[in-house]
């Protein structure tokens, strides 16, 4: 296959229910053996965008171009797409080898290669020894991988994961993101996986999409969708970001001034257009904010704010700190680590700081 | 003892075990009443269905004995014949029901959006609010020589003559037969079909598996013991009721039903009896060739 062409495209892609609009316009690209993850709210569109690179639904109107060509009119099985399902979709009938094998049965092609090559696939994903077992008999984590299995032994090179591991509990759940991770790596096909838990996308993603609204609202690798999120929405969906908002007053080559609850705060321009008098949205990550006492050594100028201390939620790993600001508005900073010192009593006047460059700015 | 009450456990009385109430221990036998009733109702008068058969055959009733005579008259007959000719009958308005029902419940189960599935399948219920003898008996006038039917063809240019075989024939208890029972395949296939999960179509569809493969290899295999339930019961139905050949059929268009009918109207009940008894063995043996095939316990547990 040609390395240059894109495994998938999708133009213009839009998606009518009656009136409701699944997806709005979408244009994507995944290059070829990318583990590529579509995350995102419940019903924001990502599974339908998924299903329309599948095939299993036409969309309204737009395209989507598998492998450098147009597919939009063909069916599932025509398409260089496989599925996993978010349920357990095993024939209930059919024992772990007959559910792989069908696909190629179907294909016609002679007995004994239908099992060698399913044997070989159920190795694969680690069901050595299972294969005449029926789907009822095998756990959760187990028939997902028979469907890997099946989706895989068709040899075809995108491969399409439906909420695949949603069904599963929270360590299972990990440890199937590893190994979907390193089959990725193993057999080297483009996966497209739709989530909307972020730990997952960020442990077997190469690049993240995040859909929300019918829209892409933004892609990336983890690392920058997590530090460096573009959109005011990307920064309240993936980690745990304190969003503030306020009226811009100054603007100077690339520093803007933002005027949170009567306090002057200074952040990254970033090309942004952005005007004085402008309302703006910013972030912050609650593990760059450090809660400091009130009258405590002054932070550098602009990246400090005052408020009152509200209560701190300890997590194991992290204890969140929770204050007030003078508006109400919540803003948590988050410490790795034990710390026996006492906390603030509620209600205490605190200040909460940052170093320069830790605040962005977000413009609609 | 006295280490709880030191803790704050002081002044509560000890653990009684648990004592149930009059009406909790009653319960229990509510259960066994169903089996009673069967017992009663069902069982016993199947075996003496078998006992009478073979009592001596009296002017108005019968007397104990043990006598042949009504199986004599029944296997040296045209009665057997009949019998057998029904069973063939009765299997083609199985048939005929399944290729016009289930594809009804499949289509229901597949393409009606949930909310309005059972309501659909309700609209099949309706008929059913109709007495079976006026719903069969109002088919004459649409199936006779001057019917609605032949009129139709004849006004259509269709047909030359008027199509006699409508009516008073097997052909007529056949289509009487399916007017009355197809819904109960429409049921029971669509109870069937709550087998087959909707992703199956979906993962058909991935795999490439067009309507013929994905109907034998998926749908058929997993909704089977529905099938095969609604099947029993139109099969069933097809050779004991004695009101559609009645109405519909003619000479020799009869069912087992319709022979112990006869028989007690000639006041021979050995006989009536006899046919009772061979037709019961007979849908028992089938039943178990039925269970030996398709295991009918997996319409109890369904698969997941």
């Amino acid at each position: 296959m040609n390395t240059t062409t894109p495994a998938v495209q999708v133009r213009q892609l839009c998606k009518n229910y009656g009136s409701v609009q699944a997806l709005k316009g979408v244009d994507l690209s995944i290059a070829a053996g990318e583990y590529f993850v579509l995350l995102g709210p419940s019903g924001g569109g990502k599974t339908t965008l998924l299903r329309t690179i599948g095939g299993f639904h036409k969309p309204s109107s737009g395209q989507v171009w598998l492998n450098g060509q147009e597919v939009s009119h063909l069916p599932p099985d025509k398409r260089p797409t496989s599925m996993v399902f978010q349920a357990y979709a095993l024939f209930p009938h059919m024992t772990v080898l007959g559910n792989v094998g069908y696909g190629l049965s179907l294909a016609k092609l002679p007995k004994a290669e239908v099992r060698d090559k399913s044997m070989a696939m159920l190795e694969m994903v680690g069901l050595s020894g299972y294969e005449n077992r029926r789907p009822h008999e095998l756990s959760g984590g187990q028939q997902q991988r028979v469907q890997l299995a099946r989706a895989l032994v068709l040899g075809r090179n995108i491969l399409l994961l439906d909420e695949p591991l949603a069904a599963l509990d929270a360590q299972l759940r990990k440890d199937m993101c590893l190994e979907l991770k390193h089959l990725q790596e193993k057999v080297g096909i483009t996966f497209i996986h739709v989530t909307h838990n972020q730990e997952e996308a960020m442990t077997v993603a190469d690049r993240i999409a995040l859909i929300a609204d019918g829209e892409l609202v933004e892609q990336g690798a983890a690392r920058d969708i997590y530090r460096t999120p573009q959109r005011r929405f990307t920064a309240s969906f993936v980690g745990e970001n304190n969003l503030l908002s306020g009226n811009v007053t100054a603007v100077e080559g690339d520093t803007v001034t933002v005027e949170v609850c009567g306090q002057p705060l200074a952040v990254d321009r970033r090309d942004l257009p952005v005007r004085a008098g402008e309302t703006v949205a910013l972030s912050i990550r609650s593990e760059l904010v450090e809660m400091v006492s009130a009258d405590g050594t002054a932070a550098a100028d602009g990246c400090s704010l005052s408020g009152t201390y509200a209560e701190s939620v300890y997590l194991g790993l992290t204890l969140s700190h929770r204050a007030a600001l003078a508006d109400g508005t919540e803003i948590v900073s988050r410490v790795v680590g034990e710390s026996d010192a006492p906390d603030p009593a509620p209600g205490t006047a605190i200040r909460v700081q940052w170093k320069p460059g830790a605040l962005r700015l977000h413009v609609n | 003892m006295t280490d709880a009450t030191d803790t704050g456990l002081g002044g509560l009385p000890p653990v009684e075990p648990f004592r149930p109430t009059l009406r909790e221990r009653m319960s229990g036998w509510a259960f066994y009443i169903p089996i009673v009733f069967m017992v009663l109702f069902f069982a016993l008068p199947m075996a003496l269905t078998v006992v009478f058969s073979v009592f001596e055959r009296t002017m108005f009733w019968m007397e104990p004995g043990f006598s042949l005579l009504a199986y004599e008259n029944f296997f040296f007959s045209a009665r057997l014949e009949n019998f057998l000719a029904s069973m063939g009958y009765s299997l083609i308005s199985v048939a005929v029901s399944f290729c016009l029902g289930f594809p009804i419940a499949v289509f229901v189960r597949k393409s009606v959006p949930q909310a309005a599935q059972h309501r659909v399948v309700l609209l099949f219920i309706l008929p059913f609010m109709v007495s079976e003898i006026i719903r069969i008996f109002a088919l004459r006038p649409v199936l006779q020589r001057n019917g609605l039917v032949n009129e139709t063809l004849l006004n259509l240019g269709l047909i030359d003559e008027p199509i006699t075989a409508l009516l008073y024939t097997h052909t007529g208890v056949i289509i009487g037969e399916v007017l009355s029972f197809m819904p109960f395949i429409v049921f029971s296939g669509f109870l069937a079909m709550e087998a087959v999960p909707k992703y199956i179509f979906e993962v058909c569809d991935d795999l490439g598996a067009g309507p013929v493969r994905r109907f034998v290899d998926v749908i058929l295999p997993l909704a089977a013991p529905g099938i095969f339930a609604g099947a029993v019961f139109i099969f069933v139905n097809g050779l004991g009721v004695a009101l559609i050949p009645n109405i519909m059929g003619g000479p020799g268009a009869v069912n087992a039903g319709l022979i112990a009918t006869q028989a007690i109207t000639a006041l021979d009940f050995p006989l009536a009896m006899a046919v009772s008894a061979i037709m019961m063995a007979t849908l028992m043996g089938l039943l178990y060739v039925g269970h030996k095939l398709f295991d009918l316990t997996k319409i109890l547990a369904p698969m997941n």
